[in-house]
């Protein structure tokens, strides 16, 4: 071989222009090393029928089952004594809604974690951490490149699921602020479950190990937060009056627990589309998270009193709860209590406490990933004792 | 000439032993610089400091003028390095292998697609473009990852062991390989505990046990620092006590450090002396009646070297 070919291209193919502020080279610089990550790993990934086999046989399973839910409620319509045809619509609308969007929420809080459990691992088993952490790319992209590049798998098949779950607009009973609102739940369970099993990932050396802790992590906030919870209630009770009466553990169960739970989140937003309560999932939420302001489907309870005038329920209050007509003048029907479920309660919250602990879980991969800036808490006070 | 890499008292621990005691390096631009040294000698973690990838518990490090641990991106721009034990992705095709890395360092896509096709020219693998990158040979993928280490034209390659796992054909070729690029005028430090693999390659080398530095300098250089000037070797007709005795008369020698009887019946002596010592000794073995057979200097090569300032009971030597 001459040398010729080899060295004048070597010399043309260097490396661009280093900008000149150092904020926006590392800006670039980590932004171009996601996009290094993600042609990789989605090359791997999208590779030949795979992932269309996937998504096909996904779809497929996820129709059939919205399918067998539409027909069960169906009959219950026409064998039971039902109501009307429009309510029996609805109910199947809610129905379907309410498989789709818990069957996603199952696939995306075992398969997002699970695929990036072994995002950091398996580089280091398979010892080709060292090749890409000696590239001038950052560690910040090499942990966002692995879980932006699995969460855009994730997504994919979200998105796959749209035009299946648009058909539940075909029967009702389900507005398009629902259907967005289980899809932000699922995409915040999917970044945040997702940042958690990376963490695993970089935390643990062995990807089985990872997976495992993982795999207990996710079965922590979605059986474990129930089960507490269930727990925490339970030992509190009811007086003869009907209003909670504290347990051992205090009246008020860690509200915080239930936004872990990816599936109290998605329940509490199919609360938005029920309009009876005291059952179903407004039911299922409240019996769980009992919120201390007394709401309210016991009908009992005292509620909140707005500090100024308000409207509870399409009815105007005064500060101190009592309903008003137009010109200020107490109604006579008395003080107005919240009737009706607590809606929108959790799942804000639920996306929020994801995303957050989201951030913390990543900044952590960050550092553990990068070889030397592991302990840089440390080091500044190590080389000033070395110098003095 | 400045070097282009030194390393002043570097010193790791791994909880409580000392992984490398005080390494100080100098190497020039344009050299291949070996370190060799035992297994578990410090030559890796050496390297890893060099590479960014440790950091040193004490000492300095620098490349081409930015410290490792200061400025790790500059180091890591101007450095290609592979290491003693490498992966490979699955599902990876052998340019999209390059092409990855080739983005990792930023690289322009019109300069990365001919980059590809040059790098993998020059390491041979032409051919093997759309090859999966694991159904290729170990010696193919120590290639591989020799041309990854090339991607972004670094003036440094820290090879460690590169050599290792390799059939006697594909480290000839790896020889060659490594020729071609000190011609690209690349400065080449590579580690190995088979020195002669070293020895036709390098120009200087620096010997390393138990985390230091033993000897540094031009190959002849350290021959002529270390005091062990040759080994020479000594056949004799006779039974073992014929050639016990004759060992006893050698060591008593003022210019013989060491004198051994092997297995086949040669007695090899440590010879500290120049030329005319060793026609000393001949003769006067000769006159004393010893029924020598053949006398000769076996060639003081490197391994030898690495033997003497290497063997476990070795006095402790300054190092250079």
């Amino acid at each position: 071989m001459t040398e010729a070919p080899v060295e004048a291209p070597l010399v043309t193919a260097g490396l661009p222009a280093r900008p000149r502020s150092r904020r926006l080279s590392t800006l670039v610089r980590t932004a171009s090393g996601i996009a290094a990550i993600g042609v990789k790993e989605l090359r791997g990934r999208m590779r030949g029928r795979r992932a269309f086999v996937i998504v096909t046989l996904y779809l497929g399973l996820l129709g059939g089952f919205a399918w067998m839910v539409a027909t069960l409620i169906a009959q219950s319509y026409t064998t039971g004594f039902g109501g009307s045809s429009a309510f029996a619509s609805a109910a199947v609308g809610q129905g379907i809604f309410a498989a789709l969007l818990m069957l996603e929420t199952l696939q995306v809080a075992f398969l997002a974690p699970s695929s990036t459990a072994g995002a950091i691992s398996l580089e280091r088993e398979k010892q080709t951490l060292d090749l890409l952490v000696t590239t001038p790319i950052t560690t910040v992209a090499i942990v966002f490149g692995k879980l932006l590049s699995t969460l855009v798998y994730v997504f994919l098949l979200i998105a796959a699921s749209i035009p299946l779950m648009a058909m539940v607009f075909v029967y009702g009973g389900v507005g398009p602020e629902d259907v967005l609102k289980g899809y932000i739940v699922l995409i915040a369970t999917a970044i945040g479950l997702g940042s958690f099993g990376l963490l695993c990932s970089s935390l643990v050396k062995r990807t089985t190990a990872a997976t495992a802790i993982t795999i207990f992590g996710v079965l922590a906030v979605t059986i474990g937060t129930i089960f507490v919870l269930v727990f925490w209630t339970a030992m509190g009770g009811f007086d003869s009056n009907g209003n909670r009466k504290p347990g051992p553990l205090g009246i008020r169960s860690p509200e915080v627990l239930a936004y872990l739970n990816p599936f109290v989140a998605q329940a509490d937003v199919l609360c938005g589309t029920e309009t009876n309560f005291g059952s179903g999932w407004c039911g299922g939420v409240a019996a769980l998270v009992p919120t201390d302001d007394g709401v309210v489907f016991t009908g009992n309870a005292v509620p909140a009193v707005p500090a100024g005038p308000a409207v509870i329920e399409g009815v105007v209050v005064d500060g101190k709860g009592v309903a008003v007509d137009q010109f200020g003048r107490p109604l006579d029907a008395g003080p107005v209590q919240a009737f009706g479920p607590a809606r929108d309660r959790i799942w804000p919250r639920a996306v929020a406490t994801w995303l957050i602990l989201s951030a913390v879980f990543l900044t952590l991969s960050v550092q553990l990933v990068s070889p030397t800036r592991r302990w840089r808490l440390r080091r500044p006070r190590r080389a000033s004792a070395t110098d003095g | 000439m400045t070097p282009i890499v030194r390393t002043e008292g570097l010193v790791k621990r791994y909880d409580g032993t000392l992984a490398v005691a005080g390494v100080s390096l100098s190497v020039d631009a344009g050299e291949i610089f070996g370190l060799v040294g035992p297994n578990g000698a410090g030559k890796t973690t050496t390297l890893r400091i060099l590479a960014t990838l440790l950091a040193p518990s004490a000492g300095e490090a620098e490349i081409a003028g930015f410290s490792v641990t200061r400025n790790p991106d500059e180091v890591r721009r101007v450095l290609g390095f592979m290491p003693d034990v490498f992966g490979v992705y699955d599902d990876m095709k052998v340019w999209e292998y390059l092409d990855f890395f080739a983005r990792c360092y930023g690289i322009a896509p019109a300069g990365r697609r001919r980059m590809i096709g040059d790098l993998l020219e020059l390491v041979d693998l032409a051919d093997k473009r759309e090859a999966y990158v694991q159904t290729l040979s170990r010696g193919m993928q120590q290639r591989l990852c020799l041309a990854h280490a090339l991607v972004h034209d670094p003036q440094i390659l820290l090879l460690d062991e590169p050599a290792s796992g390799l059939d006697p054909r594909a480290r000839v070729e790896l020889r060659e390989l490594l020729r071609e690029l000190r011609v690209l005028g690349k400065t080449i430090l590579i580690s190995s505990h088979i020195l002669p693999e070293l020895e036709e390659l390098c120009t200087s080398v620096a010997i390393v046990d138990r985390g230091q530095v033993l000897a540094q300098g031009r190959v002849a250089d350290i021959e002529r620092r270390l005091r062990f000037g040759a080994v020479l070797r000594v056949r004799l007709l006779g039974e073992s006590e014929v050639l016990e005795a004759a060992r006893a008369r050698f060591a008593a020698d003022p210019d013989v450090a060491t004198a051994t009887v092997l297995d086949d019946g040669t007695i090899e002596l440590g010879f500290r002396g120049d030329d005319a010592a060793t026609a000393r000794l001949l003769a006067e073995s000769v006159a004393a009646g010893l029924p020598i057979v053949s006398f000769a200097r076996a060639a003081s090569d490197l391994e030898e070297l690495f033997l003497q300032v290497t063997s476990p009971d070795r006095e402790p030597l300054e190092a250079a």
